[in-house]
């Protein structure tokens, strides 16, 4: 008797457990016209890239509204991080987006190296350099096979991760990861570059310019693509700015913000490169950037490939990383946009908060914005387009 | 008029490109290789899975079981024990080294942190399995033998540190 | 042998000799005749059941190893010398899957769905003319009959899509329904001119009126173009594989289809990218006519050149969208169809 009441509190416990866990869709059921429907894009999509839920409200095949529903991987990175040691959150930097990985490091140990004060020799520096770049290559090679994927070229995929192979062995050849790379330490590396890097940078900045004027003609400058991506979606300079749009997707919107040219962390400032601009804001250009600053960053490798100098290339860093109490914010161009480490440190060895800004979030806050009024083959191109990385947006 | 007629010049243009590119493939080698039989040639610092290699000089592992690794890993996936001598004292020397390959994230942190270079991530990338307790590795009993070009690296290693 | 070189170099005498050698032999038994022409019948459909199975095998291998070219890859290579097994494999794998049926499915719809999509590619091989005399049914209205019954596959994606009772599949199915109904009528039109050209809607009319090599692909080669583009377009191959969209659609109208029921719509198909094939090499690249090689090769030969070149468009080219796809239709594929009946028919008049 006793045992079947218990039973019965379960349930009904967990019955308004899940009504108060329901998530509230900005619009109702009920709501609906006679010609709507509600359509479930995701968690499980094929072109949501990762578990990411989008609910449609459709007319035929147009999109009367939508929300983007996150978290259903959130892993509490950040709260994780508070009971972590500092070098031991190097790693889990790398899980946020697990295609640019460097990028996302390096603004991690720019925080930590600002906080302690040190100063990183040029060598190391140099390397970082090389390595974030090639890294935003292989996250827009990535972007590039994937978005040929989303609208139906199923050949890109193979021609972008020929490539891209090239670019992850030489990475893996200097920090030993393929995808989660863990490859900076506070004060520069572990290792030094590996015997036959240059050689093959060499070699891929040799033929890699050949290789992005063959997928433009294979898909950016397809007459079906260009169709299907010119005039949709259009982001305005003003929405993106006040939604917090960064990256590629903020620059087609003509707007030539790029922290490594606005504001230049590292050694940046040494190098000549162009920041990439579209001019309408629409699909279309958000992928032309992508593809121009594959060739900018090609140039990048260039001239650091050229000038990079010999010495150290690990500052004297402390055995035990314990900074002093105070707050930081560094960022950096990652290749999805400005992603920012902000840490308040209270003097002991773990951080006492971490917060990570991170671009694919702000990215599809705007996606309501600009994907309302067309249809549901455009939604899965803007969603492309804005190149999204889930565990990024749930962290 | 002439409008509708250069879009559809200009299309199968834009589209003749396009085949061109696939066409110009059909003619190339391919790249991909034929797993099980074929191999990658695996880099030297490649992150497989953590082992703790017999020292070919001493025929034992270089564990002092300082447990420095075990501070250093993120997700303690790593656990040591001692080993406790006759005298009740605790030796340099570790019992059994308990290594968790399930929750291992391929860090390499506790190989950095190792002053002894007692561990190394190997090139072992095939760690599937179907049983979940297989995961669960006591690198002092496996005793394991480093093959390849890890070895030159790693004892490299040592030499400059003794 | 000889009936065997007969059938394959010469006219359909051989066969009609048969069938009276038969039907003598059968009159003398004293049985009634029409059970004789049965037989005949049964063995033609199974002999048409077998070429459409086996050249499906075959197909989809070689649709997946021209991929794998385009692609750099290698392609199937496992199962078989060449990986010519796999797709048998792969059959085998369908059949012995359990066959899932969704709690909410219309249930006719749903079961039904298959087959009426497959019944038609079935039917169309009846009016195929492999080689000389080698056509199972040499209709009248050959080529009318082809029209008439590819366009009942519409029915069977609407069918399915309805069926599935899920959203994702309704939406697949009325695409598929918009498409297929808008891109009839350019098909028609491009069909039509041949038929102008030929003075005949008997296919072997059509094949015999391109004989000495005066082939209509040269006349009608705009014909022959939108041909191409529409007919891909009628059997829903990339790039307007608009009803199974994988990535937006996930699989479109097939996607709560498993096991043998799945096994059937990917035999349609790619029997029907074979038929289309078919029919474009027999209205414009002469049919089964050429040299040295029985004709029946020759048959298979220029079918193959058409899938290959439909395959490479699909390998290529990223898919189009729902209202561009209409639009190609009518702004651009029926105003260039109708103005190449126009003036092919003003041509003739004046020649």
């Amino acid at each position: 008797m006793k045992a079947k009441k218990v039973v019965k509190d379960q349930k009904t416990n967990k019955k308004e457990k899940t009504e108060n866990m329901t998530i509230k869709a900005p619009f109702e059921l009920e709501k609906l016209s006679n010609d709507e429907y509600i359509l479930n894009m995701g968690p499980q999509h094929p072109s949501t890239h990762g578990v990411l839920r989008i609910i449609l409200k459709l007319d035929g095949e147009v999109v009367k509204d939508l929300y983007a529903d996150v978290g259903y991987i959130h892993s509490s990175v950040e709260k994780m991080c508070e009971n972590k040691k500092y070098e031991m959150i190097m790693p889990y930097t790398d899980r946020l987006d697990y295609l640019s990985a460097v990028n996302y490091n390096w603004a991690y140990a720019l925080a930590v190296e600002k906080l302690m004060g040190i100063t990183i020799p040029e060598r190391a520096e140099y390397i970082r350099v090389m390595l974030a770049e090639l890294n935003r290559i292989m996250s827009h090679l990535l972007w590039y096979s994937a978005y040929g994927m989303d609208v139906g070229a199923l050949t890109p995929i193979m021609y972008a991760f020929r490539e891209r192979e090239e670019v992850i062995d030489m990475i893996e050849g200097m920090t030993g990861g393929r995808l989660t790379h863990n490859a900076f330490r506070f004060g520069g590396f572990k290792n030094d570059l590996q015997k036959g890097f240059m050689d093959s940078l060499k070699k891929f900045i040799g033929h890699f310019n050949d290789k992005i004027d063959e997928y433009e003609a294979l898909l950016i400058n397809n007459v079906i693509l260009t169709a299907r991506t010119k005039g949709v979606g259009i982001l305005s300079k003003e929405t993106a700015m006040s939604y917090g749009v960064t990256g590629p997707s903020l620059r087609g919107s003509d707007c030539a913000i790029d922290l490594r040219k606005t504001a230049p962390y590292s050694i940046y400032d040494k190098f000549d490169f162009k920041v990439c601009t579209g001019k309408n804001g629409d699909t279309w250009d958000r992928l032309k950037v992508r593809m121009d600053e594959m060739r900018e960053s090609t140039k990048i490798l260039k001239q650091a490939m050229e000038g990079i100098p010999a010495g150290d290339i690990m500052a004297k860093v402390p055995k035990i990383i314990k900074p002093a109490p105070g707050e930081v914010y560094t960022k950096v161009e990652s290749a999805r946009g400005e992603f920012g480490v902000y840490i308040i440190s209270d003097g002991t060895d773990k951080p006492y908060r971490i917060k990570f800004r991170s671009p694919s979030f702000s990215n599809l806050s705007v996606l309501k914005e600009i994907a309302i009024g067309s249809k549901i083959a455009d939604v899965v191109a803007i969603m492309g387009s804005l190149d999204l990385v889930i565990p990024e947006i749930d962290r | 008029m002439i409008k509708y007629i250069a879009d559809i010049i200009k299309g199968i243009i834009s589209l003749m490109e396009g085949l061109m590119v696939t066409l110009k493939h059909v003619f190339r080698k391919p790249i991909t290789l034929q797993y099980p039989e074929q191999r990658p040639d695996i880099s030297l610092r490649f992150r497989g899975r953590l082992v703790m290699p017999v020292d070919p000089a001493t025929t034992n592992n270089r564990c002092t079981a300082c447990m420095l690794c075990i501070r250093a890993c993120p997700n303690h996936s790593i656990d040591c024990e001692k080993l406790i001598g006759e005298d009740g004292k605790p030796k340099p020397k570790a019992v059994s080294y308990t290594y968790n390959m399930g929750s291992c994230i391929y860090c390499n942190l506790c190989v950095e942190s190792c002053a002894f270079a007692a561990i190394i991530m190997s090139d072992e990338y095939e760690t599937g399995t179907e049983n979940k307790a297989s995961l669960t590795l006591d690198l002092v009993a496996e005793k394991y033998e480093l093959k390849g070009k890890k070895v030159a690296w790693w004892t490299s290693k040592f030499k400059t540190e003794e | 042998m000889e009936l065997i070189k007969e059938l394959f170099y010469n006219s359909g005498k051989p066969l009609g000799e048969l069938y009276t050698w038969a039907h003598g032999i059968w009159a003398g038994w004293g049985a009634p005749p029409f059970l004789l022409d049965l037989i005949f019948q049964i063995i033609i459909g199974v002999a048409v059941a077998l070429v459409v199975v086996l050249n499906a095998l075959w197909i989809i291998y070689y649709d997946r190893k021209l991929s794998a070219l385009m692609q750099i890859r290698k392609g199937p290579n496992r199962v078989g010398p060449l990986g010519l097994l796999q797709t048998i494999a792969d059959t085998v794998k369908l059949m012995i899957k359990e066959d899932i049926n969704p709690k909410a499915i219309d249930v006719l719809s749903f079961w039904v769905a298959p087959l009426i999509i497959f019944v038609p590619t079935f039917a169309v091989f009846l009016v195929l003319p492999f080689g000389k005399g080698l056509i199972p049914a040499d209709l009248n209205i050959g080529i009318l009959y082809v029209i008439a019954i590819t366009g009942l596959t519409v029915i069977g994606i609407l069918a399915a899509g309805w069926g599935s009772n899920n959203k994702y599949s309704l939406i697949g199915g009325l695409r598929s329904a918009a498409q297929i109904v808008s891109y009839e009528i350019p098909m028609m039109l491009v069909i039509l001119s041949v038929v102008l050209l030929s003075g005949s809607m008997k296919m072997s009319d059509i094949v015999a009126a391109q004989a000495n090599y005066k082939w209509f692909v040269i006349p009608q080669i705009i014909g022959f173009i939108v041909f191409l583009i529409v007919g891909n377009a009628e059997i829903n191959r990339a790039p307007f594989d608009l009803p199974e969209a994988e990535s937006e659609l996930v699989a479109g109208f097939n996607t709560e289809y498993s096991a043998m029921k799945f096994a059937f719509f990917y035999l349609a198909e790619y029997t029907n990218l074979f038929l289309t094939s078919a029919i474009g090499a027999t209205l414009f690249l002469g049919g089964w006519e050429g040299p040295f090689l029985p004709p029946i090769v020759w048959f298979f030969i220029k079918t193959y050149f058409v899938v290959t070149i439909l395959m490479w468009i699909r390998w290529t080219f990223p898919r189009i969208r729902v209202d561009h796809l209409m639009e190609f239709s009518w702004k651009y594929m029926l105003p260039i169809a109708l103005l190449n009946l126009v003036i092919t028919a003003i041509v003739i008049k004046l020649v």
